[in-house]
């Protein structure tokens, strides 16, 4: 089970990368879980969680390969 | 109807103004159309601290705009009798100053254009993946947030 996941603004500034690899995760909660223990500063940080190019609210199950996106607020315009 | 596509409403670097004079006269054959509403988002100097930001370097999650780009395209159209819409953001560092924000729509009669262009406005501002990194003159930065 291989999930990607790609960050963007200023989570980037935590993770130090855009993108990572997380693996032996089943849903997003346990994804979170592991983020936050690797990176324990994403925790103080609102961000909203896309699978696969749409927004999840609540926990969401994952398959191999998923990617997974971390958005922060948004500022376009 | 016509079909519509999603469209990729990126542009690298600010958009100059001759490209919004250039769209504007791509409608002049179109001439069903009685009203424009034209909305520019410009880069602002805020003053944040002591500090002055001097540009806004955008980055986005372009797969997923330009899917939500289309939803809120689809949803405006579905709502206004518009004759057409377009929308372009900027990527990448644009000055203080500059044009980061082009939002086109047209009508036969004025209020849908203007209703719409406010709406769609509002929409992206909320919805579309997009992040703003502030510089000051000083090479430090901080995240823009939307209100």
């Amino acid at each position: 089970m291989e999930i990607n996941v790609i960050i963007f603004g200023k989570l980037i500034d935590i993770t130090g990368s855009a993108a990572i690899t997380i693996n032996n995760v089943a849903d997003t909660e346990q994804l979170n879980e592991q983020l936050h223990n690797r990176y324990p500063a994403l925790t103080g940080y609102p961000y909203l969680i896309a699978v696969e190019k749409e927004i999840i609210q609540g926990n969401t199950p994952l398959k191999n390969k998923d990617t997974v996106a971390l958005l922060p607020p948004y500022a376009g315009g | 109807m016509q079909e519509r596509k999603p469209k990729n409403i990126f542009i690298q670097g600010p958009i100059a103004s001759s490209f919004i004079a250039d769209s504007i006269q791509k409608h002049s054959s179109k001439t069903d159309i009685g009203g424009h509403s034209i909305f520019l988002g410009q880069v602002r100097a805020d003053t944040i601290g002591e500090k002055k930001v001097s540009s806004i370097e955008y980055t986005t999650y372009e797969e997923m705009a330009i899917e939500k780009m289309y939803t809120i395209r689809e949803d405006i159209f579905a709502k206004y009798p518009l004759t057409c819409m377009h929308v372009y953001h900027s990527l990448g560092k644009i000055a203080a100053g500059e044009i980061c924000l082009f939002v086109f729509t047209s009508s036969a009669h004025r209020k849908a254009a203007i209703d719409a262009c406010e709406e769609t406005v509002e929409r992206l501002k909320a919805e579309l993946p997009i992040w703003g990194k502030e510089m000051f003159e000083d090479e430090t930065y901080t995240w823009k947030e939307n209100k």
